[in-house]
């Protein structure tokens, strides 16, 4: 007790007489273990308790069949002749848009005369998780009709309501019979007839997922077997949620990435609690060799200074705690955003504020904080009481390190570069991290020969030219050269992420815009209404894609068609283009560099298959390799031809040519047209008709020029979060260098006050701090740049290719660059105008006499 | 006439939220060339006078006069002005800055005043203490007596009508400060300015044209020689 109040006493109570510089470290804290508490939890919320819309009210079942294209109906009546008691669950799984609000939502058919019976002539309907929808016989009857559905409660539709939803590219009109509780909206759904549901999609013959309820024992293994026996070729039986556990695994390398950078804003906050526990060390010198004087050990020096620290990580925790999961609500929106645009339909899980989540918080602020601030609290306890009198030897062991330092960076360059063609650890760019660290630690050794190097070189030369401020504001950094480079660290370090991050989204935002030259080649698109994503594929009416093809003025239409299927335990995208159609083929965009042409022909009508760049990655496939997957009621295999740039879906497609698909899969309706123009068509006429020939069907009709728009649209938002990381890193790193200049101000009081008796202005005085912050910014934002590119190029060609499998062609986004790291700079000089204020504020007398 | 003179000068502090009087009722006057030494027990306002006279400060009440200016008639900026012109200050700890090298110590006040040539004055008045060569040095290459000789040239690098010192010899041997005080005694007479020096030095006071002894913020007694 004695302890923690002299603790209090020598430690904490200082730090309660300069409360703006204790508050600017402990929010540069709290900053930090908020973002990446926030990012933990919405991590977790968007990906990491992932569930696929079209689990909802799945139940739990044991096993489910799945083929791509669809089960065959009749696989149901083999089931049922099994002689074992398996309770059977056939189910159409897609989305419908409820056409008055535009909100998109699972559309689940149930054959709800069998699940109605499921207990015995019992009444449950449908069972999920943790509810039973209870009905009876004359609410089944009326389910049964063409026009029934149910909703979730959440939707605040009463029985009786007509509702009208958009199923691919037709708008019906439906009757609510029945509502249900739907847990706030997180199993809302749209529920109807497995018949109506076939009817309303234009599937008949098929289900997309057969889900079977099984008794135990045997085990599930040995059920798996006994349905695997009477599936045809292609049919696949799995453990029910196979899906969910595919889609997180794909979901698993965004949610770490995006984890990752939220330790940016931590790593430049461990910098600058190593500035602020250097500060108290520096300063409290004197007390340190007369408290050791008195008789205390050289630990209880280094545990007074790591307490220091652990007190600024306590209390940043405290606050990032309500903080983080604050934040966590704006980005579980944006996290949700992207996973809906590239990877699949989903519905974020609740925020959950768990005990797991606050120890996290409270070992990420404490313990980045004791560790940080472990080298200068050690120092501090093996300096002697004499020494601890001394004054200017600290800085000088600075400048002797310098070169060793220099050359430790070098090695760890060399590494960094060693570590940047390491190949990824299971699927994870490990390596690549490890780079980017190594890159940031050489960085940091090297900034204090930089920063001496520039200062010793222009101080002269900024006195010269901005007068002897400059000359006494250059001196005074490079004099304290290690608290200098700190700050230049700190500082560099969150522009250079800002600057790496910025050219990787600028040269993948150009690459897009390049590679949508190339394939985009039709003149207008069509698609059915409503939202899109990368797992969802509603159908055009073949009618009109007929009508369309046969408008003046149209070239000519190929027809795409697309489905999911699941692949090694990936889910994929299988697509298919119409070869046989009118085509206009744009330059290659080929791995191989061969003509479009060229290459298109080979898959025509073959058993030959293009494969998109993320797939290869995905599935460790090259050109030339054979795939094998379930196919309709066939295992077939396909060469791959060839691989083509897709910077369009995360997923992994397999694209063939529409002759092939429809061998296996013969539903002809396609999921979108491409629409080709006569050479002198008007697009605005060509729009006018085709809409015209579109009455009575909700599809949307886009220009090139639209998609193009609307795809980069979609692409910046996906990396709003990214630049939110960034910014907060930027934030942390402005503040921190104004409570270092605050330390500045407040250490080196007498000089300013000396400089007052010596015949310094006020604004002389205010210029001084101002040129100090400047100079800061300057060195942070020449070291961030340098530091930067090297990142951008580990971002680039290493972690980028082995998350995601993208080829980024590099860009230098210099609009974009620029503006940012003017931002930076003013607000690292504004981050000067408290200090400096601070600084005019003193008295000259105090200070001097002080001494 | 003096190049600084005390009118009935008063000067209080708040202390804790107490009224301190620091200084009650002084007025003196100073010539040129004249070296002064103020004398008395710590805390009877040797310092505040010190710095009423270098105009760091303003009086309660009453008028501090430096070389016709009144400078309780000025602001900050013209305080800073007056300072510049009209005053050199030498410390008892010398308060040199460690990251500057000598020349760039002694020529900082001319710097700051943005005068031309304060290499070449600096060189001068280097060469007026005894220093010359040493001008490239940094403060802690050189001896406690060496700093102090810095001090004095940088206090005479403006040509200041009025020296003020604050125990100069404080932090120096006796040999060291009694060479020190000479140097002051010299150049005083030399440049015909005014040295006003607060000290508790018997040997100090010996060598000053004038001793001022004050007691609890008054003038007990002024001798003159």
């Amino acid at each position: 007790m004695g302890r923690l109040f002299l603790f209090y006493r020598l430690m904490i109570r200082p730090l309660l007489k300069e409360p703006v510089r204790a508050a600017l470290t402990i929010f540069a804290v709290t900053l930090g273990v908020a973002v990446v508490l926030a990012m933990d939890l919405a991590g977790n919320a968007a990906t990491g308790s992932f569930r696929a819309s079209m689990e909802t009210l799945a139940g739990d079942n044991d096993l489910e069949i799945v083929a791509s294209g669809g089960v065959p109906e009749a696989i149901v009546g083999s089931l049922a002749t099994l002689p074992y008691y398996i309770r059977i669950s056939p189910r159409m799984e897609d989305s419908a848009v409820l056409a008055d609000s535009n909100q998109t939502l699972p559309l689940i058919g149930l054959d709800l005369v069998a699940e109605a019976n499921a207990d015995g002539g019992g009444r449950a309907l449908v069972t999920s998780s943790d509810k039973t929808f209870e009905t009876n016989e004359d609410t089944i009857r009326q389910l049964q009709k063409a026009d029934s559905i149910w909703v979730g409660a959440s939707l605040g539709k009463k029985l009786g309501d007509r509702v009208r939803l958009l199923i691919n590219d037709q708008v019906r009109e439906f009757t609510v019979r029945g509502v249900y509780p739907d847990s706030n909206g997180s199993e809302s759904a749209v529920v109807m007839d497995l018949a109506t549901a076939q009817r309303a999609l234009n599937r008949f013959g098929s289900v997309d997922r057969i889900l079977l309820n099984v008794p135990e024992p045997p085990a599930l293994d040995e059920w798996e077997q006994r349905v695997r026996a009477i599936l045809p070729t292609g049919v696949e039986v799995r453990a029910q949620g196979t899906g969910t556990i595919e889609n997180r695994r794909m979901l698993a390398a965004f949610r770490w990435n995006l984890q990752l950078l939220s330790y940016i804003a931590l790593i430049v906050g461990a910098f600058l609690i190593y500035n602020t526990i250097s500060v108290s060390v520096v300063r409290r010198r004197p007390e340190t060799g007369i408290v050791r004087a008195l008789g205390a050990s050289r630990n209880a020096v280094l545990v007074a200074f790591l307490g220091e620290a652990a007190f600024f990580g306590v209390t940043g925790a405290l606050f990032g705690l309500p903080m983080g999961r604050l934040m966590a609500s704006g980005a579980v929106k944006l996290m949700a955003a992207t996973v809906e645009s590239l990877y699949v339909s989903s519905r974020p899980g609740a925020i959950a504020l768990s005990a797991w989540s606050v120890a996290l918080a409270f070992v990420i602020g404490v313990g980045v904080a004791v560790v940080s601030a472990y080298s200068p609290a050690r120092e501090a306890s093996l300096v002697s009481p004499v020494e601890a009198m001394a004054r200017g030897r600290r800085e000088y062991k600075t400048r002797v390190h310098k070169s060793r330092d220099l050359l430790l960076a070098l090695v760890l360059a060399i590494a960094a570069a060693g570590a940047s063609r390491a190949p990824a650890m299971q699927g994870k760019p490990v390596f690549g991290y490890l780079a980017a660290i190594l890159l940031v630690a050489a960085s940091a050794l090297a900034v204090p020969a930089f920063t001496d190097a520039i200062l010793s070189q222009s101080s002269r030369w900024l006195g010269k030219v901005l007068g002897v401020e400059a000359l006494l504001g250059s001196q005074s950094l490079s004099a304290s050269l290690r608290r200098t480079s700190v700050l230049v660290g700190a500082l560099s370090t969150a522009i250079a992420m800002m600057v790496s991050v910025g050219i990787m989204v600028g040269s993948f935002r150009e690459t897009v815009l390049i590679w949508m030259n190339d394939r985009l080649p039709a003149d207008l698109y069509l698609r059915p209404a409503g939202a899109p994503a990368p797992d969802r594929h509603p159908t055009v009416s073949l009618e009109l894609a007929d009508k369309i093809s046969k408008l003046p003025g149209v070239a000519g239409i190929d027809r795409l068609r697309a489905y999911e299927i699941s692949l090694d335990g990936m889910p994929a995208t299988l697509a298919s283009v119409d070869l046989s159609a009118f085509r206009r083929d744009n330059q290659s965009s080929f791995l191989s560099g061969r003509p479009t042409a060229q290459v298109l022909a080979e898959i025509r009508d073959s058993k030959a298959v293009l494969v998109s760049e993320p797939f290869t990655y995905k599935h460790h496939v090259r050109a030339g390799d054979s795939i094998t997957f379930s196919l309709g009621a066939a295992r077939p295999s396909f060469r791959i031809a060839d691989i083509y740039y897709d910077y369009g879906s995360e997923r992994g497609t397999i694209l063939m040519d529409r002759q092939t698909m429809l061998r296996y899969l013969p539903d002809p309706t396609p999921s979108n047209l491409a629409i080709y123009l006569m050479p002198g068509t008007s697009l605005e006429a060509a729009r006018n008709e085709i809409l015209q020939a579109s009455s009575g069907y909700r599809v949307l009709l886009a220009s090139n020029r639209d998609l193009r728009a609307e795809a980069i649209r979609i692409f910046d938002r996906t990396f709003a979060i990214t630049y939110a990381l960034e910014a907060v890193a930027v934030i942390v790193a402005v503040m921190g260098v104004a409570g270092a200049l605050l330390a500045l101000v407040i250490d080196r009081r007498r000089e300013i006050g000396l400089l007052r008796f010596l015949g310094a202005s006020a604004g002389q005085v205010h210029k001084q701090i101002l040129v100090e912050a400047g100079l800061l910014g300057l060195l942070a934002n020449f070291a961030g740049l340098a530091l930067g590119f090297a990142l951008s190029l580990v971002l680039i060609f290493v972690i980028n290719k082995q998350s995601f499998g993208w080829t980024i062609r590099f860009h230098w986004p210099v609009a974009v660059l620029l503006g940012a790291i003017s931002v930076v700079y003013a607000a690292t000089v504004l981050s000067g105008l408290y200090p400096a204020q601070v600084a005019v504020g003193l008295n000259p007398l105090e200070a001097v006499h002080e001494e | 006439m003096a190049i600084v003179s005390f009118e009935k000068v008063s000067k209080d502090y708040l202390t804790d939220g107490q009224r301190v009087h620091a200084l009650d009722d002084i007025t003196l006057e100073i010539e040129r060339g004249e070296f002064v030494a103020l004398m008395g027990r710590s805390g009877c306002g040797k310092s505040t006078l010190l710095n009423l006279a270098g105009a760091m400060d303003f009086p309660t009440s009453g008028n501090v006069v430096l070389d016709g200016v009144t400078t309780s008639a000025l602001k900050d900026a013209g305080l800073t002005c007056l300072r510049r012109e009209k005053v050199g200050f030498i410390f008892q700890s010398f308060q040199l800055l460690h990251t500057l090298t000598v020349f760039e110590n002694v020529e900082l006040p001319l710097l700051l005043a943005g005068k031309p040539k304060a290499r070449d004055a600096a060189r001068e008045r280097l060469d007026w203490v005894e220093l010359d060569g040493l001008g490239d040095r940094y403060p802690h290459q050189l001896s406690g007596g060496q700093m102090q000789r810095v001090g004095i040239a940088r206090a005479l690098v403006q040509s200041p009508a009025i020296l003020l010192a604050d125990e100069p010899t404080g932090n120096l041997d006796t040999i060291t400060g009694n060479v020190i005080l000479g140097l002051l005694k010299r150049l005083t007479r030399e440049l015909n300015t005014a040295t006003i020096m607060a000290t508790h030095s018997a040997e100090a006071g010996a060598l000053a044209d004038a001793v001022v002894r004050l007691r609890d913020g008054k003038i007990e007694e002024i001798g003159r020689r």
